[in-house]
């Protein structure tokens, strides 16, 4: 769209063409913060156990 | 299993590690940072290893499933006289208590602001709060706290009553209600800190904290039931652990709106699309199916990675729900306690 449409005028300030259009940005925001929603209460560690503080280690 | 592969829920599970830190990740660690005020409030959870927590070598964790009060497991410990370690969820305090049975742990992990410190009573509830957050009203669960208000003056006084005789393992996650209200009940507090990373790079999260504290870094599993697991087996040194009220899933019949996630799930797909999010597994045990949400997935899945590794046994005496296969042993809890314990 960019490469077609073309001022007959200088514009004072270039602006940047964005590469999504904002309201693509809204949508994906709004999912994550819907899907954090679904996240559960903490994580997990895969092959880890318990790590005990340097001075207390069995 | 009933789910295509292609389904929300199942894409939704993949994503449960990062879903699971934006959602309680900087809440847990905030949290954490002050809780080091309390730090000299307890112990470390290192001091349980030095405690004699029951008879034996085994365990029972007791969590708040929808199974629980089906299965009704405390009758069957008190009835059979079970001398072993009891350790509970902060979410299965209430009906012990309530059965007559006092823990010998319990264990507290999910950092959310206002609602784990209800399994504790809260001193400062209103029907002003409770018509804000249905969270338990709407739920397959507790039976005693389908009377919100009333449930809470009850666990307000049997803390106030058993609370110096409890020992909890308290997560730095905690919330400041939950510390407060743990604390003002006496309760014997030994601190742990949750893993969000590997604690073996120096440059973790999970490092920092425990620069920071000096507490055990414990791999949680995602959840509090998980938590008590790996805190049996691997801080309380017990061979045998079974579990109890672990569903990890819901009943085939549980309505969706009685399920824990039934608003979020249909803010993000609307309710004609639930189906999608849900996944459904038969349990070949029992030949009944249960369905679960993606987060409930994502614990049965990580739980059964973290018992492969376990150097202790695992039992599931549920008597329901979803967590079964290698190297689970699912059979019923009389079982369990004729042969062990």
């Amino acid at each position: 769209m960019t490469s077609v449409l073309k001022g007959n005028f200088q514009a004072a300030k270039s602006v940047e063409a964005k590469d999504k259009p904002e309201a693509d940005d809204l949508d994906s925001r709004f999912e994550r913060e819907a899907m954090k929603k679904l996240g559960g209460s903490i994580a997990y560690v895969a092959k880890k156990k318990i790590k005990w503080a340097e001075d207390e280690n069995p | 299993m009933s789910a295509g592969a292609d389904s929300i829920g199942l894409q939704l599970v993949a994503k449960m590690g990062e879903l699971t830190w934006d959602r309680h990740g900087p809440m847990a660690i905030a949290n954490a940072e002050r809780n080091l005020a309390f730090k000299n409030m307890g112990k470390s959870l290192a001091a349980l290893r030095k405690e004699k927590l029951g008879e034996g070598d085994t365990a029972i964790v007791i969590a708040a499933g929808p199974s629980l009060k089906r299965q009704d497991p405390a009758k069957t410990l008190l009835e059979r006289g079970y001398k072993g370690a009891v350790v509970t969820t902060e979410s299965a305090l209430l009906y012990c208590l309530r059965q007559g049975l006092v823990p010998d742990l319990t264990v507290t992990l999910d950092p959310h602001a206002t609602r784990i410190v209800r399994w504790f009573g809260d001193p400062h509830l209103s029907e002003a709060a409770l018509k804000a957050d249905d969270y338990f009203s709407r739920q397959d669960m507790d039976r005693a706290f389908a009377d919100e208000m009333a449930a809470n003056r009850e666990i307000l006084a049997l803390l106030d009553k058993y609370g110096p005789q409890i020992r909890i393992a308290l997560s730095t996650s905690a919330s400041d209600a939950v510390v407060n209200r743990v604390l003002e009940s006496g309760m014997q507090v030994f601190w742990w800190n949750p893993m969000f990373d590997d604690p073996d790079d120096a440059a973790s999260v999970t490092s920092k904290l425990q620069a920071m504290n000096r507490f055990p870094c414990v791999n949680a599993g995602g959840n509090v039931g998980s938590a008590a697991w790996m805190i049996a087996g691997e801080a309380l040194s017990k061979a045998k652990v079974a579990l109890t009220g672990v569903d990890f899933s819901y009943y085939a019949e549980t309505p969706y709106r009685n399920t824990q996630y039934y608003k979020e799930a249909v803010d993000l797909v609307g309710e004609a699309n639930l189906d999608q999010v849900y996944i459904r597994l038969h349990n070949p045990h029992l030949d009944a199916w249960f369905y679960t949400d993606p987060a409930y997935m994502w614990y049965r899945e990580s739980f059964l990675e973290m018992a492969r590794d376990a150097d202790f046994q695992t039992f599931n005496c549920t008597g329901g729900g979803i967590l079964f296969g290698e190297p689970i042993n699912f059979c019923p809890l009389d079982d369990f306690l004729r042969n062990y314990a």
